[in-house]
């Protein structure tokens, strides 16, 4: 089990909040298998940078879990493969 | 005509080692903004005055946070 820091940046057509549910149901992939889900920040809406898909904000979320390394592979895969998603980042902060 | 004086640069002490900072987080933009120039890039070692590894860890954190649209890669000039 290891700590990870899942950065979640989503379409900012969607309802701001339905962004903790929605996000939560991608999460029970990891509660059965042992993982565990810390936190769930969600920054809301922020200004991009550049514009991705057009889009020139997002909104941001930051989620710290507990979990194996092929179960966050496969979150991560899920996330990406919803349209709602524009970008993800998944880090762990202790690797050092 | 005698040429200027050497200039003798002054040492900086790296900004991270002063803190004992070990992880710089990519999240935190305000930080990051510091170490690029008003053009989007990343302003060099000798002009921030951080040590070897910890410019390379704010390297890494801007490329992450570029990734995440959080800063920009370019910016045109003014």
């Amino acid at each position: 089990m290891r700590h990870y820091e899942l950065m979640v940046l989503l379409d900012p057509d969607i309802e701001e909040r339905t962004v903790e549910p929605s996000l939560d149901q991608f999460l029970n992939v990891v509660r059965q298998d042992g993982g565990t889900v810390q936190k769930i920040d969600v920054w809301g809406r922020r200004r991009l940078a550049y514009e991705i898909r057009k889009k020139s904000e997002g909104i941001y979320a930051v989620i710290d879990l507990v979990a194996n390394p092929q179960t966050v592979k496969e979150l991560d895969r899920q996330l990406n493969l919803n349209e709602n998603v524009l970008r993800t980042k998944l880090i762990r902060p202790d690797a050092r | 005509m005698t040429k200027a004086p050497a200039r003798k640069p002054k040492k900086k002490v790296c900004t991270f080692c002063k803190e004992g900072v070990d992880y710089v987080d990519y999240k935190d933009t305000n930080l990051l903004r510091k170490f690029i120039s008003d053009r989007g890039k990343i302003r060099a070692r000798r002009v921030t005055g951080n040590c070897a590894q910890h410019q390379r860890d704010v390297a890494t954190a801007i490329k992450n946070s570029r990734e995440m649209a959080l800063l920009p890669y370019t910016n045109v000039a003014r």
